[in-house]
């Protein structure tokens, strides 16, 4: 025991000696994650350490938001779409040299299932209800009913070797996975280091020696330790930091549409909110372009309840009618509801600086149609906690979003569903996000959707803000980033760097 | 009633009820903030069952009655166990030693600076008295004590990073592992945390040189026709000195207690951002254990300053 | 003679300097700047210009109108929060240098407590606990200049209760109440003005780290350093607002400072080895 401390000093040093020289890419994000196991924690922070990095998925999401295979090689889905049998690929290896095979695969997957764990996650693999394995490469995993996002919730689902299925403890601080890189050091409020995985299963990759993830709190400090070349990368930075950025030389920004969004809630437990025509006033008396220009510094567009990013499923906003800015339209509604004007209510903010400037730019807009909020500014523990509770008449807050609709939308909107905060109760749409979820035709699924987001986009408890763009930077000596949607640094592993 | 215990153990004595007096309102301040770590940790729009919230609770001990935890928590801290870190599981102890070297480092250069320069600059402050450059001087001074600190750092990232684009300033590194680089990033948040500790003690040396110079030994000497230089330096000097080592046993204590608003400026890994981090993340035991270790420092420098200052005075002891 | 005449040239400047700025607060609605609170999205982050003496800040309001509210924003919370440390702290203060013993021991070793925690973290704590908000900020602030105003009235109450006029006062019967309220406290009017001045200008720094934290005053309610806070993040495509608000925090915080030390230079030459 003891030999095999030292030995890991050493390696701890001699990485840390080395890494100047070597080719190590320079991360900065803006604090630390809470913790690294890939089943306890959701953060943005922790999933950009680890996920796809030292963590793979039978599945993952590619730069498209389609479903491609990762550990999984190939799958097939029996014709009742009630099981689903994959092929793992074969020679993969975990960080501390074991094999991965079917076994681990069962484990990981019922590791996030066991009530013990208290998993975040468990929600999207619960509809799994048997787990079957043929042989060391094949698994089978069983559905009661259809449940038509699993292979896109598979990807979120780490594969961690089989022995720590019972051991809660042991991943938070140590990750071990199958990923590209292997997790070497974590100095709390100061950096997480990674290594190259030498047993990686694709020859010749990553080509990077090493990954540093630098906690910086400071956007102005991050932003300069790019053009300075202290950091590399900058993944998930905010509209202002990435104009600034554009300009600078040396500097490469990278964007895409991103499938988290800002949004206005509403709780139609409170006064004129309960009624469908009020909360369509609001949305008609928000001007969207004003608060992205304003709030976003531009970086935005205005989206329905799903992503423009979900190009397969997304309606245009010019199908929703109240997202033309229309104030006596909104007055006219207001009064047909026999809703008498000014209507007092106050707006819970997300301390973020995006969520701040948008409910400035909302108080202002409503004001016009005679909704008069006060806006709230809680900490973050207390916002969550009064998100929970339902204890808001609306709140302005940002979500991350998911690739498939029945992901958001079967929590949020179903009437009683875990994250349907603001009471929602609406038969109609019940019946549609049914179907949604347990039809597998692509067409007939669609067709429940589109009716379901029409309904909603207007007349839902949620007025949808602006879908943000997500921006990462690099600097110019970084070759073969590209950036997901999802946030993701998976392409890490094509990086290099040079001299 | 002191006189039976003799000065020093009485001090310890109060130093112990004070630091207890600390644990207690630490303790309970952190837990009375709403909104616990998992709460934290999972922040809005996670789909996540009660029973499971409830499980998390449970691991984290937070289940327990607050008597019971407090109790816990103190009598592991008797015994030099404080616990450990809330999501790494790590002994706090391990995370609080990690982040105290950058403090430790900034606190020394800082007071270094702060408290070197002051001499030259208050005795050139108070024999100029009266003067237009003193008025400058004490305008100088001034300016430096109230410039906002974290306005100054951010001005100087930015004005460093277009004069000497090739100067890191951000970011820690050991001294151990590269002098240089070290030094190098330590100049700016030195400059912003040693600025207005340097305007005050400047005027305070200042002040207390004109006291000195006032007094009769003084003139005494001065007609005798000791030289001007050296009549400021040796004797008034001496008597500048207890106010003097007053202040800066004041500003070592608050410096070791982390430079917060620098520290996050400047992304150095001190002491003052693992506080504000873990209060950020409710991480009871570190907060708990890191603001033990603060005013810990900060009581027993200025322990020592009360020592030293009998030890140069014997008149303050009575 | 000249240097009484310089010192007292160096106090009415910083009163001039002081009085300016307050004034300029205190009349802000009726001196006709535009509205603090009134977005105009076409020209956000706009330099000065003749409409906008300041330039605007990132939703388009004009940066002199809320740096000037601003500056009531700060006023108004350092106000309080040095009034109530004054009352609070220096009434402990005083009461424990008047009775000495377990009431002296007591009092002061619960300030010490306070005092040995570090001011901003200290003030982060009671914030995270009553909700950030100007109120939160101003509570926060009063809480930790507390112990300082307590231990500060400490010795010099210690030193008047010990003279001989007060020995005097307290033979011939006079109670208790009426030797704190005519002997005690005019005695110490000089070291509390000095005191309040020097902490009011710490405290203005202390408010500005707060808001600067997010922890201080909340949109949409014009504040120094919230306005810098939010200014450093588009430094670089508009830095007006990050510029003037630093400068007014800086000017705000310079003013009272130099009143405090002009004033402790003229009223008296004995405090100024008190620091």
């Amino acid at each position: 025991m003891l030999v095999k401390k030292i030995g890991l000093a050493l390696t701890t040093t001699t990485f840390l000696v080395t890494s100047a020289a070597a080719a190590t890419l320079n991360v900065a994000i803006d604090s630390s994650p809470a913790g690294l196991d890939p089943h306890l924690i959701t953060a943005f922070n922790s999933v950009v350490i680890v996920q796809g990095n030292v963590y793979e998925g039978l599945t993952d999401i590619d730069a498209g938001l389609n479903v491609v295979p990762d550990l999984a090689a190939s799958w097939d889905i029996s014709a009742d779409n009630l099981s689903y049998t994959f092929k793992l690929q074969s020679g993969v290896t975990f960080h501390d040299g074991s094999t991965m095979d079917a076994e681990d695969v069962a484990a990981s997957i019922r590791r996030v299932q066991a009530e013990k764990t208290a998993s975040p996650m468990a929600a999207s693999v619960m509809p799994i209800t048997n787990i079957e394995i043929i042989d060391p490469l094949t698994i089978k995993l069983s559905l009661d009913e259809p449940f038509a996002p699993i292979l896109s919730s598979l990807a979120t689902i780490a594969i961690v070797p089989a022995e720590l299925e019972a051991d809660i403890e042991a991943l938070q601080q140590k990750p071990v996975g199958t990923g590209p890189f292997k997790f070497v050091e974590w100095l709390p409020n100061n950096y997480i280091a990674l290594e190259k995985f030498e047993g990686y299963r694709e020859a010749g990759l990553p080509m990077l020696d090493g990954v540093k993830f630098n906690f910086v709190p400071e956007a102005s400090t991050r932003q300069v330790g790019l053009t300075s070349g202290d950091y590399g990368i900058l993944p998930g930075i905010d509209p202002a930091t990435a104009l600034q950025l554009q300009a600078q030389p040396g500097v490469k920004l990278h964007d895409t549409l991103n499938v988290s969004y800002t949004l206005l809630g509403m709780n139609v437990t409170r006064g004129p909110l309960g009624d469908a025509k009020v909360r369509e006033a609001v949305n008609m008396l928000l001007n969207r372009d004003e608060i992205i220009a304003g709030a976003l510094f531009g970086a935005g567009v205005p989206g329905g309840p799903l992503s423009p990013a979900l190009s397969a499923w997304a309606l245009d906003t010019s199908e929703f009618a109240c997202y033309t800015t229309n104030v006596d339209g909104a007055k006219a509604l207001l009064a047909e509801a026999g809703i008498e004007t000014p209507i007092k209510l106050s707006i819970l903010v997300l301390p973020r600086q995006d969520a701040r400037d948008i409910s400035q730019v909302i108080q202002q807009q409503l004001a016009a149609g005679g909704i008069e909020v006060d806006l709230v500014n809680k900490e973050i523990g207390e916002f969550v906690q009064d998100w929970r509770n339902s204890n808001f008449d609306m709140f302005v807050s940002a979500n991350g979003g998911n690739p498939d609709p029945d992901q958001y939308f079967y929590r949020t909107f179903r009437s009683g569903g875990p994250t349907n905060v603001y009471k929602y109760a609406n038969a109609e749409i019940d019946t549609l996000l049914d179907t949604g979820r347990t039809e597998t035709d692509q067409a007939k699924r669609k067709q429940a959707y589109d009716a379901a987001q029409r309904t909603l986009a207007c007349q839902g408890p949620i007025a949808h803000l602006a879908y943000g763009n997500l921006f990462t930077a690099t600097n110019a000596k970084v070759k073969g980033f590209e950036i997901y949607p999802t946030g993701r640094l998976t392409s890490l592993v094509n990086v290099s760097l040079d001299e | 009633m002191r006189a039976s215990l003799g000065p020093i153990t009485n001090r310890l004595l109060d130093l112990a009820v004070v630091l207890l007096g600390v644990s207690i309102l630490v303790f309970l301040m952190i837990r009375l903030i709403p909104g616990d770590a998992i709460a934290i940790m999972l922040g809005a729009n996670t789909e996540i069952t009660p029973e499971r919230i409830a499980e998390l609770e449970a691991r984290l001990g937070l289940d327990k009655p607050m008597y019971i935890q407090y109790f816990d928590w103190v009598t592991g801290a008797l015994v030099g166990d404080f616990g450990t870190s809330i999501w790494t599981g790590r002994s706090v102890m391990s995370e609080i030693s990690a982040n105290i070297w950058p403090t430790l480092e900034l606190t020394f250069l800082s007071i270094l600076v702060g408290a070197g320069l002051s001499i030259p600059i208050g005795c050139f402050m108070a024999s100029a008295r009266g003067k237009n450059s003193e008025v400058a001087v004490r305008v100088v001074a001034i300016a430096g004590l109230t410039i906002p600190s974290f306005w100054l750092g951010i001005v100087s990232i930015f004005i460093v990073s277009k004069l000497l684009p090739s100067v890191s300033t951000l970011g820690y590194v050991p001294f151990s592992q590269d002098p240089l680089g070290n030094l190098q990033r330590m100049c700016l948040p030195v400059l912003a945390l040693s600025l207005p500790m340097l305007a005050n003690l400047s005027r305070l040396v200042r002040s207390a040189m004109l006291d000195a110079l006032g007094q009769d030994y003084i003139r005494t000497a001065k007609a005798k026709g000791v030289p001007r230089r050296s009549l400021i330096y040796k004797h008034a000097l001496r008597n500048a000195l207890i106010p003097f080592i007053t202040s800066v046993g004041v500003a070592t204590g608050y410096l070791l207690g982390g430079a917060i608003v620098v520290e996050q400026v400047f992304a150095i890994p001190g002491l003052g951002r693992l506080v504000l981090g873990a209060i950020a993340e409710r991480n009871y035991p570190l907060v708990q254990a890191a603001i033990l270790v603060m005013t810990t420092s900060f009581v027993l420098v200025n322990f020592l300053v009360d020592t030293l200052y009998a030890y140069i005075d014997p008149r303050v002891a009575k | 003679m000249k240097t009484f005449l310089f010192r007292n040239k160096l106090l009415t400047f910083a009163l001039i300097f002081v009085a300016f700025q307050v004034l300029l607060a205190v009349l802000a609605p009726t001196l006709g700047f535009q509205d603090p609170y009134n977005q105009v999205m076409i020209q956000r982050m706009k330099p000065p210009s003749a409409i906008n003496f300041l330039g605007t800040d990132q939703l388009g309001r004009d940066v002199l109108a809320r740096i000037i509210y601003g500056y009531r924003t700060s006023l108004v919370t350092c106000l309080t929060a040095v009034g109530i440390a004054l009352v609070i702290g220096g009434m402990l203060g005083m009461l424990s240098a008047f009775y000495r013993g377990w009431i002296d021991r007591i009092v002061m070793r619960f300030m010490d407590i306070l005092f040995a925690f570090p001011i901003l973290l200290l003030a982060i704590g009671v914030i995270a606990v009553i909700g950030p908000s100007t109120w939160g900020a101003a509570i926060a602030i009063a809480i930790v200049y507390t112990p300082i105003f307590a231990r500060l009235l400490r010795g010099p109450s210690l030193v008047i209760v010990e003279s001989e006029y007060v020995m005097g006062a307290r033979a011939i019967g006079a109670s208790d109440a009426r030797i704190i309220f005519s002997h005690l406290l005019p005695n110490l009017a000089s070291v509390i003005l000095v005191q309040v001045s020097l902490l009011l200008s710490a405290a203005i720094l202390v408010e500005a780290s707060l808001s600067f934290l997010g922890l201080g005053a909340q949109p949409p309610t014009p504040s120094l350093g919230l306005m810098l806070s939010e200014g450093r993040n588009f430094l670089l495509l508009s830095p007006w607002p990050a510029t003037f608000s630093g400068f007014a925090i800086l000017f705000l915080s310079f003013g009272f400072n130099l009143l405090g030390d002009a004033l402790r230079d003229t009223l008296d030459p004995r405090l100024r080895t008190q620091d």
